[in-house]
């Protein structure tokens, strides 16, 4: 920036300073964004206008609304007639064909709108940004040489799409599949007839079960007696095992999500405080830690699953807010011990003191002076620690405590697919399993990543608390 | 003589965590949503559950006002009295059935600590060793695989797999590999001293311990493959190898005494972790011991017997703190002893 000092002068420069740079690629970039938002935009609506208190009529208008990348757009679902081909579905593709496709494009979509938001960073980096280096580009271009990051950011960010386009992504909805398939009818071709048939949905999905014996077994990438495609074959129940997985992903991610923001909140805020104060402040804490961690928590999470599984909390989202409630309680304490070690030595720094010295309150020296030198670190162990959380979360369903029916869960899944994994029947259970694998050791080769990027020197010393944090939950 | 009081300070400070801990229990069981009277009996629907529910709402004193009820608590569980079990084994007594259940956990926890030692460490080293090469990778994928696998699914596969080895273990099958075992089920503890009842115990739990050490094995390969790492790369190695010392005593005696430091105290720390993953592997292997306890405990509303069982799981969880601190103090004299927490 020019050597302005006084305060007055600050927006003239920046207005100055703005209307100096060339504005063709930022426009390009906006309306990059008018074009990703394009296909997705009756999607948008529809969101709000269920959301939004506007009335049936607005709902209903809204639905009218196209959405280019949706199940009505692209259908798989058909009828094969011989003779004729496929009917029904997009094109005239098979069912297979038609999911695949929709699947692509969707993924493609992602993966425009996360390369929109790199362009996005690097336009600000290059153009609007006073600064022409900060620390944190050392530390992007340290995770461009990190392979093993990469993969570890590749897996979470395919782990997340699968989450956000989740009814979309299943050949079938969840309302068909599990919660109300008699409501709904699908057209098929009988032989015995030679003609279309008409059978609910629910009717057929009692001819498409999976229970381990010839005959009666729909298995990954194949098609069941009503032709409909089943890229991950059939659950004991008949129903479609991937439109599970994809909403599974789903409650999975929420979970994660919810329950690291908030012991995230916690950790950080104990963490300034404790470096902040230090001497009773910092000893009342760890003694308040150390008691959340001297419960096992696996076993608290069973405790208190049970005890408040009569309550309201328990409704919300299957139970959901509740897990992700009870792993933000029970799990601040190993982000805050991994936290309040950086923000100690933060806090002895000459620059802490000046700014005591200068009058600012605790407040404001806490947040903007020791706040951001532990970002980093929090973000590494807040990535191992949802590897462990998601592992928890569908520990606990397997047990059949956690997510209660219908809403999917991977640990759910396994366990109905558990008496069959010796037969042919297997992939009920190893298929949702394997996904979790996949998507604990992408968080952990994430935040492997990022602190090899943030620390690439003193490699943060504590290797063992980052492997303690992976296996969180222990499940 | 410092030592003597760096672990006076060290239980002085975990009483007030115990404390903390069991007052925490006590209000999630006590003051909860769900009533523990009204848990043990089920549905009331009939005048003789009503007097049921009253009798053993006096029993338990929940009756009287809060503070006199945690009083009591406190009281009770200082003196260890820990009460009885109401739902799932109705009138025993809550150490009896420790007494019961606990050498089975026991026995697993002990595998659990010992396979991962036996493989993680010296695949760790070997790793580290040989690093950058294709076997390095191989042993690192796996460990990293391994570290990301949960224990229930693991549990699944692995009860799959071996019943389907018939053609495996030489011909017979892992159930009559040796000696003729059940794949699920406890252990016989009973006959431990002789050679074939401490066999059979052995075989019995080591699938469920290979599961439960799981996480800990990936663990260890990672650090022990870290730690060989750091000591190959110091001078003194240089200097050994330059007087020609042999490579097998260079690495037995240089190299795996000072990496095997650092990983002492991550040993106890997996047992820590051992705790709370037992009950998921024990109620997958059918073994009957504290973990499944605990579970059915919960499931079935038992709720002063999860209550009990909590507070011995923290005097545990403590206890293996403490002796973890001491043991760090005891290898690595150069860590204070007021800066550890």
């Amino acid at each position: 920036m020019t050597d302005t000092s006084s305060p007055s002068d600050a927006n003239v420069t920046v207005r100055t300073r703005l209307d100096q740079i060339p504005t063709s690629a930022t426009r390009a970039w906006l309306a990059g964004a008018v074009l990703l938002i394009l296909p997705e935009v009756g999607a948008l609506i529809q969101f709000a206008a269920s959301a939004l208190p506007l009335g049936e009529t607005a709902v209903a208008a809204a639905d009218r609304i196209p959405v280019l990348l949706s199940r009505e757009r692209i259908p798989n679902q058909g009828t094969l007639v011989p003779g004729e081909g496929w009917e029904g579905t997009f094109l005239g593709l098979s069912p297979a064909r038609a999911w695949g496709l929709r699947v692509g494009l969707i993924y493609l979509y992602g993966a425009l709108c996360l390369y929109w938001i790199w362009r996005g960073y690097l336009l600000y980096r290059n153009r609007y940004r006073t600064a022409s280096w900060t620390p944190f580009d050392d530390v992007v271009s340290r995770f461009r040489g990190h392979r093993w990051g990469q993969f570890g950011l590749l897996v979470v960010l395919a782990f997340l799409i699968l989450a956000v386009f989740a009814p979309a992504l299943g050949p079938t909805t969840l309302e068909q599949n599990a919660i109300d398939p008699y409501s709904y009818e699908l057209d098929y071709y009988d032989d015995d007839t030679g003609d279309i048939e008409t059978i609910t949905v629910g009717a057929a999905n009692t001819d498409t079960t999976s229970q381990g014996i010839e005959g009666r077994n729909v298995g990954p990438l194949t098609y069941d007696q009503y032709d409909r495609f089943h890229p991950f074959g059939t659950l004991p129940s008949g129903q479609d095992l991937f439109t599970q997985v994809a909403l599974g992903a789903r409650v999975s991610l929420f979970i994660g999500l919810l329950a690291i923001t908030i012991s995230g909140v916690v950790a950080t805020s104990l963490a300034l405080i404790s470096a902040y104060y230090g001497g009773l402040v910092d000893l009342a804490i760890v003694l308040v830690s150390d008691a959340t961690q001297s419960l096992p928590q696996l076993l608290v999470v069973i405790l208190l699953s049970v005890v408040l599984s009569q309550t309201w909390l328990a409704g919300l989202y299957s139970g959901g807010v509740l897990l992700a409630l009870i792993f933000a309680l029970t799990g601040w304490p190993s982000l805050w011990r991994a936290v309040r070690g950086p923000a100690l030595q933060v806090s002895e720094r000459t620059w802490v003191d000046a700014a005591d010295s200068y009058g600012l309150a605790p407040k404001t020296t806490m947040r903007r002076h020791i706040l951001p030198y532990i970002v980093g670190y929090l973000m590494v162990y807040a990535s191992m620690s949802l590897g462990g959380i998601i592992i928890g979360v569908s520990g606990l369903s397997f047990l059949g405590l956690g997510i209660s029916s219908p809403t999917p869960e991977w640990g759910r899944l396994v366990d109905v697919g558990q008496p069959l994994l010796t037969t042919m029947s297997w992939h009920i259970a190893v298929l949702p399993g394997t996904l979790i694998v996949i998507v604990v050791t992408g968080f952990n080769a994430l935040g492997d990543g990022v602190r090899d990027a943030i620390d690439a020197e003193t490699d943060l010393s504590s290797e063992e608390e980052t492997s303690a944090a992976a296996s969180g939950a222990g499940g | 003589m410092n030592r003597l009081i760096y672990l006076f300070r060290r239980l002085l400070m975990s009483i007030p965590v115990v404390w903390l801990g069991v007052t925490a229990t006590f209000l999630i069981i006590r003051v909860g949503p769900l009533n523990p009277a009204a848990a043990i009996v089920g549905p009331v629907n009939s005048a003789q559950a009503q007097e049921r529910l009253d009798r053993i709402e006096e029993q338990l004193g929940l009756n009287d006002p809060i503070h006199i009820q945690y009083g009591e608590y406190l009281v009770d569980l200082v003196t260890f009295d820990l009460g009885q079990s109401w739902v799932l084994y109705p009138g025993q007594d809550t150490v009896a059935l420790l007494a019961q259940f606990g050498p089975r956990t026991i026995w697993l926890g002990l595998w659990a600590v010992l396979i991962p030692i036996f493989i993680g460490i010296p695949l760790g080293i070997y790793a580290g060793l040989n690093v950058n090469t294709n076997r390095d990778y191989l042993a690192s994928i796996t460990g990293i695989v391994w570290r990301a696998m949960p224990n229930f699914w693991l549990a699944v596969i692995l009860l799959a797999l071996l019943s389907r080895t018939d053609a495996l273990f030489f011909g017979s099958g892992w159930e009559s590999f040796i000696i003729k075992t059940d794949l699920i089920g406890a252990p016989d503890l009973s006959a431990l001293g002789t050679p074939e009842g401490f066999i059979i115990a052995t075989k019995q739990i080591l699938p469920a311990a290979f599961v439960l050490g799981s996480a800990s094995m990936g663990n260890e390969l990672r650090l022990s493959r870290t730690a060989v790492l750091e000591i190959i790369n110091e001078d003194f190695i240089d200097t050994a190898r330059a007087v020609g010392v042999s490579r097998w005593r260079l690495i037995g005696k240089h190299v795996l005494r000072n990496a095997l430091i650092p990983l002492i105290p991550v040993v106890t720390s997996e047992a820590y972790l051992l705790v709370g993953g037992s009950v998921l592997v024990e109620v997958v292997f059918g073994i009957n011991g504290i973990g499944t306890l605990f579970f059915d405990a919960m499931t079935s509303g038992d709720l002063p017997l999860a209550g009990s069982l909590m507070f011995v799981f923290i005097l545990l969880t403590v206890s293996i703190n403490i002796a973890q601190d001491l043991l760090y103090t005891l290898i690595d004299p150069r860590i204070g002893y007021a800066e550890r927490r």
